[in-house]
């Protein structure tokens, strides 16, 4: 067992599964959150993730598979990915990928589900495709706001981390978002993201 | 180089004189009057505004009094010109451009939230560190990246301070009200089970303040102890999110709710598990004062000429990714 990744909500361990290449996440026990919310967190997200990561395949989305699921010690074996996540790809690569990433997040939002931690690093392009992971955070919706959420993260993201190529990545997501959910739902979604930062502290969108 | 720096964002005037050597600031006085509205209200603007305009007189001399600095000799004068109170930020305004045009000396208009960190990079040396600031008016997480403060994760609704501040209030205490409900947690460790909601890198605080609400009935220092472990955590797995997609090494806590020990013991716990050097701005800096505004002014100036009088400005909502940063 090696550890791959320290990441913010749980460990990423490669480890093997009769015999399969794989990869071992363990939430793990945080100190500094008092223990019964502690727990309550890290049992619901492990149990949510490795249903929902399961759920979505049957809407044709690419998601690791789930191998095994121990919820009292809050880890579970998945598939191994081959892959660049897309925070580490050059600027033109990621922007090519926006697309893609818009139809992905089109389709899980069309299925009533948001992700609810559309970051670049939870995306791996494989020789496949795209490959989503981390549903930590997901829940099934049906509300225009929380789709909406979903997308502003997302733009958030590339307004930090990727500040350079935000414009085309972004418009290139809608692109591909537009795609799935049409136009009307779509233009409805991203008013509602500028409501959503209006809200925000000391917002001027217009 | 000697600066006089102006606040009156929300309840603290302040008035700060730093003196700039190379890239070393020294602060030789910090002077602050803050208002305070009856137990169980808020700020009142205009009350406090006029708190301001009574205070001021008195604050500057004192200030300019401890640093042992006439006007005259000041090479700059700096006023924070918001994001804040209208009715307050106009009297830091108007003090700022009374002294810049009677006596000829430069003006810069400063965010207040920029004055926060920059003041706590100085204090504390971090070099290149995620921040988060938490106050009364902000609850944002930070980096900085090409020319500007980008905002990895920030509250979708109120702020951490407000949170606290509301909670108090509601329970009758005098604003601000973190220290007393600080106090009062620290006597209890019954959890009675709040909701959590961390979106992405995102908070939201709405739900988890009417909840809170909900419980106060059930004992006082259960409920600012409850209240206080979950929203830190959501604050610290935030952070720790950003954290860990940023890469950063080293990170930064400034803005009033930064004096609290138990948000500062969550944060080194996490910043210790990513071997990350973990900063807070000193108690005594962490709140509003006018050496945050001072110093910005101080940094900008080594890059630009001071502002028109005719277009200085205060501005009530003015985020801090909008402005570019040249120094």
């Amino acid at each position: 067992m090696k550890l791959l990744k320290k990441g913010a909500e749980a460990d990423i361990y490669t480890a093997s599964w009769n015999g399969q290449n794989s990869i071992l996440k363990i939430r793990k026990k945080k100190d500094y959150r008092i223990h019964s919310l502690d727990i309550r967190i890290r049992t619901l997200r492990t149990i949510r993730e490795s249903k929902m990561i399961s759920e979505v395949k049957s809407f044709g989305i690419p998601t690791p598979l789930v191998y095994f699921v121990d919820e009292k010690k809050c880890e579970m074996y998945l598939q191994f990915i081959h892959g660049k996540l897309i925070r580490d790809l050059p600027a033109t690569q990621i922007i090519r990928t926006c697309k893609e990433i818009g139809r992905i997040v089109g389709i899980l939002h069309k299925n009533g589900v948001m992700h609810g931690d559309l970051t670049t690093s939870n995306f791996i392009l494989t020789q496949k495709g795209l490959v989503i992971l981390d549903f930590g955070l997901s829940q099934k919706t049906d509300k225009i706001d929380d789709y909406a959420i979903d997308l502003r993260l997302f733009k958030e993201v590339l307004n930090s981390a990727h500040a350079q190529i935000v414009d085309d990545a972004w418009a290139l997501f809608i692109l591909g978002y537009q795609k799935i959910l049409g136009k009307n739902i779509t233009e409805k979604i991203i008013n509602q993201v500028l409501v959503i930062e209006k809200r925000g502290r000391y917002a001027n969108v217009v | 180089m000697l600066s006089l720096g102006i606040e009156s964002t929300a309840h603290t005037f302040s008035c700060a004189v730093i003196e700039k050597k190379g890239k070393q600031g020294t602060i030789l006085s910090d002077i602050r009057k803050i208002y305070r509205p009856p137990e169980g209200e808020g700020i009142h603007p205009r009350e406090a505004s006029r708190h301001h305009a009574e205070n001021s007189p008195e604050v500057l001399s004192e200030c300019l009094k401890k640093a042992n600095v006439k006007i005259n000799d000041l090479d700059i004068v700096c006023y924070a010109a918001g994001p804040g109170l209208g009715p307050c930020l106009r009297i830091g305004a108007v003090v700022a451009r009374s002294l810049a045009s009677y006596y000829d000396i430069p003006i810069y208009p400063v965010n207040h939230a920029l004055g926060h960190i920059e003041l706590g990079k100085m204090l504390t040396g971090a070099k290149d560190p995620l921040v988060l600031l938490v106050s009364g008016g902000h609850t944002m997480i930070l980096a900085f990246l090409s020319k500007k403060w980008r905002v990895f994760g920030e509250t979708l609704d109120i702020t951490l301070g407000q949170l606290l501040d509301q909670i108090g209030r509601y329970a009758g205490f005098a604003s601000p009200c973190g220290p007393k409900m600080e106090e009062l947690a620290s006597k209890s460790k019954e959890y009675l089970p709040l909701p959590y909601v961390v979106k992405g890198n995102d908070v939201s605080f709405s739900g988890l303040l009417s909840a809170t609400k909900r419980i106060i009935p059930k004992g006082i220092e259960s409920t600012c102890f409850s209240l206080q472990e979950t929203a830190f955590s959501m604050i610290g797995e935030a952070t720790e999110r950003a954290l860990s997609f940023t890469g950063k090494t080293e990170l930064l806590v400034v803005g009033g709710v930064a004096a609290n020990k138990r948000l500062s013991d969550i944060l080194s716990s996490i910043c210790k598990r990513h071997n990350c050097k973990f900063f807070v701005a000193p108690k005594e800096y962490a709140g509003d004062c006018g050496s945050q505004i001072s110093w910005v002014g101080l940094l900008e100036s080594s890059k630009k000429m001071g502002t028109n009088l005719e277009d200085t400005f205060v501005k009530q909502s003015w985020r801090l990714d909008n402005i570019e940063v040249l120094y």
